[in-house]
């Protein structure tokens, strides 16, 4: 029954040729530390998943935000679970991208023919970044609207275009409900856009150029 | 058949796979519907005698309109919220309190004085004097409160 329906759909939709390119495509013999890029991929799937289920109790505004943090940890069911692996899957995001590029780098994976692989890579971290300074804000405790005041500052030390870039991120002169309403806009509109369209570049490079094999020795 | 018999290292590792992936969708779709649907599943169970206001406001054998405010907490706001009740009574001792919500769709009733109504102005719903049904879409008559009368003050029981 279900190979029928397989064949009902390929012969119309074609999608054993795009399974076979992702799933069944060759690749060499390499080791472990080439799955860091599947396992950055898993958890930015699992970011995204709880990600939209955080917001459909949290409020972005000064005098909502902290609250309805508190109501998702600790009245709604499952919520501490939910927001616990957003929490910590964003750390491991950024380990995980980390060890990924350390991985690209040791192996030389960078080089000819996939250097545009490494340029959408080098996006995608630093949306990695961005999502991980935006959504540190949203709990709108202490720790985040200090961490906020000093991130902020330090993008405001660089020379000649330091304080426009200090007043675009906050959205005025101080740390506000401006500041707060566009980390959240940035956090689950302007930085998922971004990521997901270096994220498709990446996937169709490396599903177009193949994985790169394991150096060899030599003397 | 020999092949077939046995579990191929390409199936066990897809078979291994499916099954890894099952349980941790599993473990993250679980929550994730008890979160969206947790709210939903809470009820209020405290029950409340609320006080009206006194007796001697009633007029005998007319509706007679009062209002009180309560507070709700609805997620993590506690906002207030007002109730308007209809009180009725023919013999200043036997007290019935109607709720004005419309029981079609919930829009709010008014009592007409000069066609001795209730009426609903979001679908032309018509209650007598009671609560039932004259004429319109409600499936049922107005809701009714349970009433007591402490020291010439009216309550109602709220909840439950």
């Amino acid at each position: 029954m279900s190979v029928h329906i397989g064949d009902w759909l390929d012969e119309r939709i074609g999608w054993r040729n795009v399974w076979e390119a992702i799933f069944l495509r060759k690749i060499p013999k390499v080791n472990w530390f080439y799955t860091l890029g599947s396992a950055t991929l898993f958890v930015a799937v699992l970011q995204g998943i709880t990600g939209i289920l955080l917001t459909i109790y949290y409020v972005p505004t000064p005098d909502h935000a902290y609250d309805s943090v508190v109501f998702i940890t600790t009245q709604v069911p499952g919520g501490w679970f939910i927001r616990g692996v957003h929490h910590w899957g964003a750390s491991a995001m950024v380990i995980l991208a980390v060890l990924h590029m350390v991985r690209v780098i040791m192996s030389g994976s960078y080089k000819y023919p996939r250097e545009v692989t490494w340029f959408t890579g080098v996006g995608l971290l630093l949306a990695v970044m961005g999502f991980g300074f935006t959504g540190y804000l949203l709990p709108w405790d202490q720790k985040a609207y200090w961490a906020t005041i000093v991130g902020t500052r330090i993008a405001g030390v660089a020379p000649l275009i330091g304080d426009p870039i200090l007043r675009i991120m906050r959205g005025g002169e101080e740390l506000s409900a401006v500041t707060l309403a566009r980390f959240f806009g940035a956090h689950i509109w302007v930085l998922p856009a971004t990521l997901l369209l270096f994220l498709g570049f990446h996937m169709y490079l490396v599903i177009r150029l193949g994985i790169s094999a394991v150096p060899r020795k030599e003397e | 058949m020999e092949e077939k018999d046995q579990l191929g290292r390409r199936n066990f590792l897809a078979i291994a796979i499916g099954a890894i992936g099952a349980v941790i969708g599993v473990v993250i779709a679980i929550p994730a519907v008890a979160y969206v649907v947790g709210p939903a599943l809470k009820r209020k169970t405290s029950e409340d005698w609320v006080r009206l206001g006194p007796t001697s406001k009633v007029e005998l054998g007319t509706p007679t309109l009062f209002k009180t405010t309560i507070e709700r907490q609805t997620g993590w706001i506690v906002t207030e919220e007002e109730l308007s009740i209809y009180i009725l009574t023919e013999d200043g001792r036997d007290y019935i309190a109607l709720s004005n919500i419309c029981t079609h769709l919930g829009c709010r009733v008014r009592w007409i004085t000069d066609q001795g109504q209730y009426f609903c102005p979001c679908h032309n719903a018509a209650f007598d004097k009671i609560g039932l049904v004259v004429s319109g879409p409600p499936p049922r008559p107005l809701d009714r409160y349970e009433t007591k009368v402490e020291d010439d003050q009216l309550y109602i029981l709220l909840g439950g």
